[in-house]
Formats: C-alpha cells, sequence, structure tokens
C-alpha cells in the first residue's frame, strides 16, 4: 500500500491510476452540470478536511470535536487577506497553513496532556470559541453580517507583463482542489510510511509501550495537532476564495461533527476510506436534500438520517467501511481469537 | 567497574501504602540478576521506577550506561530509554494493529531522528535512515527468531512469539540494560528454556539483564545472581542456589514453619 508512482503497477495501482483519470475528465461528460461539478468541488474539499483531522483520531488515537475551528480561521485568514490586502491566493496557502499551524500548536501544547474525554471537550469548547470571536469581533470580522466580496482566484503574471487569468466559473476550481487533494495525500502517504507516522501508530495502539520505545508523548501530539490544524485551515482557504463569502456561522460544530462522521464512516486511519467517507457523506447530503421535500419532510431531516447511518455502522461495520488491515481482521477475528488464545498458551510451540 | 545500576535506599509510596522500602543493591555490567520475591512484594514497582514511570519517593537510582553515571530516579521514560534501558512488561504490550516490523521499527525510534519535513521531501539522509532501521529491525527479528515473520500482524501471532516480538523491539533501542519483567509466564517448558537460551545471547552481545521472574527453572537457569525482596524491602542477595536454601527466603514464599520442615 502506498505507492502512487506507475512503476510496478499493482491492482490497487491501475484502480488508483483510472480514479485519478475518470477525475480528470469528469467535467467533460455531458451530464455534467455546474452544479453537479459544485458538489463534486465540495467532496474533494471535504476530503482534504477529513484527511487533515483523521491524522488526530486516526493516527493518533484522540478525539478532537474541534477541527472546525481551525478551518474557520484558515477561512477567514483567506478571506481577511484578501478583502483588506488583496493578497494572492497562491501567497494565502502557505500564510493560512503556518497560521493553522500556529493555532493548532497553541491549542495543542498545554492542553494534549488532558486525556481522552477531557481532551475531547476542550476541543471541542475552543472550535465554540472560534465561532463566538468571529461572531463578536465585529472591528475585524464583520460578526454576523459575513464578510461579502471576496475575490476568486486568480493566476496573476502581470507583475512580469504576462496576462491575468481568473478563476471563472466551477471548471479551475475543480482542477485546483484536486491538486490540493493529490498534495495531502501525497504528504499522508509519506507521513504514514516515516518514523514519525510510525511514532503516532504506537502512541494510538499504547501510549506506555511507545514511551518505552523513547516517543515523547506530547511533543508527538502536538506535532500531530499542528500538522491536523494546517491541512483543515488550508481547506478553509481555499473555501474562502470559491464561495467569496463568509459568514460566522458556516463553522458551526456540525460540520466537525460531519468531518468526523467521515473518518469513521470511511475507516479511521485509513487514508483511502477516510476519502471514501467524505465522497459518501456528501453525496448522502445532497441527494437527501432532493429526496425529502418530494417525500413531504423537511431537508433537515438528513441530519437525523446522519445518525441514522452511524448507529447502523456502529453495530454492522463498527471499523468502518475500509478500516485498516489489521482493525478489521480483529474485530472480524474478535471472540473466536480470544478463545483460541487460551488454548495455545498451552500447547503449540 | 562501576556497577552499571546502582539502587540506593529507593523507596516509593502509593498513598499510605509502603510499595519499596529503603531497597539497596547493585547491578554489575553483563549480569544477568533475577529479581524475585512473593506476588506484591513490589518487583514491577520497582522497575517502573528505574524505567521511569513511576517516580521514586525517596533513595537514588544511578545508571552508568557507557561513560558516566547518571541519577535517572524521576527521569521521564522517554529520556531514561534514550539513555540505555529498555524493558518489556509483564502483560504484553505490543502495537497491536502494526505488523511484526513496525513494531521492531518503533524500537529504533530514539535512535534515529528524521522529521515531518524530511519525511515528506523524502531526503536523501531520510531514505537512508529509513532503509538502516529496517536492515536493523531485521537482524533483531532475526536474533529472537522471529526472522520472516515481520509482515504478520503483531497481535495475531502466538503468545511465545508475541514476548519474544517484545524483547526485540526493546533491543531495537541499543540498551546497555535490559529489564524483563515475567519474560516466561504462560511459555511452556520448550518455550522458556529456549527464551533462557535467548537471554544469555542476549547478555552474550553485551548487554545487561535484569529479570523479575516466578518460573523457578528459569531464574536457577539462566541467572548469576538473585536478589529477594519481600513486603517491599530487600530480603536477600546471591547465587541462585544459595538464596534457594536461605531460610528467610524460604519463609518468604512459604510462610514460617516451613523453613524449619526443610
Amino acid at each position: 500500500m502506498g505507492n502512487l508512482s506507475f512503476k510496478n503497477m499493482s491492482h490497487g495501482g491501475k484502480l488508483r491510476a483510472a480514479l485519478l483519470i475518470l477525475a480528470l475528465i469528469f467535467p467533460f461528460f455531458p451530464f455534467v452540470s455546474e452544479y453537479l461539478l459544485h458538489i463534486v468541488i465540495l467532496i474533494y474539499l471535504y476530503m482534504i478536511l477529513s484527511l487533515g483531522l483523521n491524522i488526530v483520531p486516526g493516527f493518533n488515537g484522540l478525539l478532537d470535536l474541534g477541527y472546525v475551528g481551525f478551518y474557520g480561521i484558515g477561512a477567514y485568514t483567506s478571506g481577511l487577506l484578501t478583502v483588506h490586502f488583496g493578497l494572492s491566493f497562491w501567497l494565502i496557502i502557505p500564510l493560512a497553513l503556518i497560521n493553522g499551524a500556529i493555532w493548532g500548536f497553541l491549542l495543542g501544547a498545554p492542553t494534549l496532556r488532558l486525556t481522552g474525554d477531557y481532551f475531547a471537550i476542550v476541543t471541542f469548547g475552543f472550535s465554540e470559541l472560534v465561532v463566538l470571536f468571529l461572531t463578536n469581533e465585529i472591528w475585524l470580522t464583520r460578526g454576523p453580517l459575513g464578510l461579502p466580496g471576496i475575490e476568486p482566484i486568480s493566476i496573476d503574471f502581470s507583475l512580469f507583463g504576462g496576462p491575468k487569468w481568473e478563476f471563472v466559473g466551477e471548471l479551475p476550481y475543480y482542477y485546483l482542489a484536486i491538486v490540493m487533494v493529490l498534495v495531502t495525500v501525497f504528504v499522508m502517504y509519506r507521513i504514514q510510511d516515516s518514523r514519525l507516522g510510525r511514532a503516532w501508530f504506537a502512541i494510538r495502539d499504547d501510549e506506555v509501550a511507545a514511551v518505552s520505545c523513547g516517543i515523547n508523548l506530547l511533543t508527538y501530539k502536538v506535532i500531530a495537532f499542528a500538522i491536523s490544524a494546517a491541512f483543515g485551515a488550508m481547506g478553509g482557504s481555499f473555501f474562502a476564495r470559491w464561495v467569496t463569502f463568509l459568514s460566522p456561522d458556516m463553522f458551526k460544530f456540525w460540520e466537525s461533527f460531519l468531518v468526523l462522521c467521515m473518518i469513521v464512516l470511511g475507516g479511521m486511519g485509513n487514508i483511502w476510506g477516510v476519502m471514501i467517507g467524505a465522497v459518501v457523506l456528501v453525496s448522502l447530503s445532497e441527494i437527501l436534500r432532493d429526496l425529502l421535500p418530494l417525500l413531504g419532510l423537511p431537508v433537515n431531516v438528513r441530519f437525523l438520517a446522519f445518525g441514522l447511518i452511524m448507529v447502523l455502522m456502529m453495530r454492522y461495520r463498527p471499523a468502518g467501511l475500509l478500516p485498516i488491515p489489521a482493525v478489521a481482521a480483529q474485530m472480524r477475528a474478535g471472540r473466536v481469537k480470544r478463545k483460541k488464545r487460551k488454548v495455545t498458551v498451552g500447547t503449540k510451540k | 567497574m562501576t556497577p552499571i545500576l546502582q539502587i540506593e535506599k529507593l523507596s516509593k509510596n502509593f498513598g499510605g501504602l509502603e510499595a519499596l522500602r529503603n531497597i539497596t543493591f547493585d547491578i554489575n555490567r553483563g549480569e544477568i540478576v533475577g529479581l524475585i520475591g512473593p506476588n506484591g512484594a513490589g518487583k514491577t514497582t520497582l522497575f517502573n521506577c528505574v524505567a521511569g514511570i513511576e517516580k521514586p519517593t525517596k533513595g537514588q537510582i544511578v545508571f552508568t550506561g557507557s561513560d558516566h553515571a547518571i541519577h535517572i530516579g524521576g527521569k521521564k521514560p522517554e529520556v531514561v530509554t534514550s539513555l540505555g534501558i529498555a524493558r518489556t512488561f509483564q502483560n504484553i504490550r505490543l502495537f497491536d494493529n502494526l505488523t511484526v516490523l513496525d513494531n521492531v521499527k518503533i524500537g529504533r525510534h530514539c535512535r534515529t531522528r528524521a522529521t515531518f519535513f524530511s519525511a515528506v521531501a523524502r531526503t536523501r539522509g531520510q531514505q537512508a535512515e529509513e532503509k538502516n532501521i529496517t536492515k536493523n529491525a531485521n537482524e533483531f527479528l532475526e536474533f529472537v527468531g522471529l526472522k520472516g515473520r515481520g509482515d504478520e500482524i503483531a497481535s495475531s501471532m502466538p503468545y511465545g512469539s508475541q514476548r519474544r516480538l517484545e524483547i526485540a523491539r526493546a533491543l531495537a533501542t541499543a540498551p546497555h540494560l535490559l529489564m524483563l519483567d515475567e519474560p516466561a509466564a504462560g511459555m511452556n517448558p520448550q518455550e522458556s528454556s529456549d527464551l533462557m537460551h535467548l537471554i544469555r545471547s542476549i547478555r552474550d552481545k553485551g548487554i545487561t539483564v535484569l529479570l523479575i521472574e516466578h518460573d523457578m527453572k528459569v531464574v536457577m537457569g539462566v541467572c548469576e545472581r538473585v536478589v529477594v525482596i519481600n513486603y517491599g524491602q530487600w530480603l536477600a542477595e546471591g547465587k541462585p542456589h544459595d538464596v534457594q536454601n536461605d531460610p528467610k527466603v524460604i519463609e518468604a514464599y512459604l510462610g514460617t514453619g516451613a523453613a524449619n520442615a526443610a
């Protein structure tokens, strides 16, 4: 797993290449409307978000309920820098990444000593704090009025006497989103196979054993949190320049929960599973938006549907649609293995 | 030569409970020392104090890994590991969802230094280091007798192999002193005799071994010296056979009167 190169192409490799080609030619299918393209971009955005969040619960085993806070920080960083300073998007991306990481560090460093639920509550509080800040600090964010008139992304060579090409319609955003997803997936794969990734997995599986292998828990958790926050902010910076309007209620707790659901649904810790989770939940949300009124139900019933799906998942596929192989094997063999182990202690060499 | 580990007047209280009281003993370089005592005597607490998981209430722990003596009492466990003390656990603690090879690779953590950026950029240094980690990890797996099983998932291995894997992971941290907490627990006679062989070959690599063990065959077979503690206090120390016949030790294990009968 984890080889995106075209050399020694395996089954999985072919599948990946096929999916990428499909994604690249997708906008040219005759049935694809602007609306559909918009939804697919939304899927890509949520892929970035869920891949970023996945680092914390999936790789480190920590529950993070405040991810949307970093998403909001990234979005407003991008929005404000555009409105006030007219910065180019290509400059904003690294700035938003850094700003996200800084806030991830500031939140993580003092609070990551907390374990389990306590940490989850702190992150939840943080995301509420971000929303309150965005709502009340009117001098900076215009509060509930929102931040309209954010310029769309452009590729500008006018400084060098070249042309300026502004992003119009969904198509350029579509390809930009693909590039951002690919970069995110690339980074995730590189981390997964590295010393850093292994340290995270060790922390997830057994903290005491991790410590006795020389891993400093706090340091590695803070790194995880900062990197995760940076990707959230990157998603946010794209979001701001794509929808060109921001308001605080876009960053309510519900968004954190939705991204977390994608991870749980897809398979915590598995890069492909997490992306599938994003595809399923975003498309489901859109389908229900059309379907529910036809059935004479209010649109918000879809939140109930999400809850129902999560309950069913926990009952029938607790490890997710596409879990990490080991977790899947454990869940499957759970009861059988425990019985077998008792026997093997005494008899098998 | 200075002892590799000097424990001086070590005490550990949990609230009102004195888990360890005034324990003093040394471990010499290149020895295999057994730490024995009845259940609840404080053996694992002593291990935890040395490994940095528990903070000693009083007393000193001095570790002389390579050149100079360092007070490790109260130091953080990851620091103790990087100084050169590795351990295994009484109830096996592996990284269950990871492969056998990855488990050992994680042991190399404190001897390597690649960061996030070098991992993403896959710099030449990082690649060389990764290669080295894999090579080392495979060597340690071969050393404990798990060659060719690196791709299995750790939790799916049989019990005895998990014990060996834990030892391989501990060895991967390149320790001067290896502490084994009941390595033979739950093993059959064949497995424990293989384990004794393994412990001797670890010592032959120049690593000092301290082990807690209840299986007396293993203790008698492999240890050169035995330290006995009881109710958190030092009780006896010496060659396995002398300790075995020490009336105090027999009394501690079997109760008053047993010593006279023996």
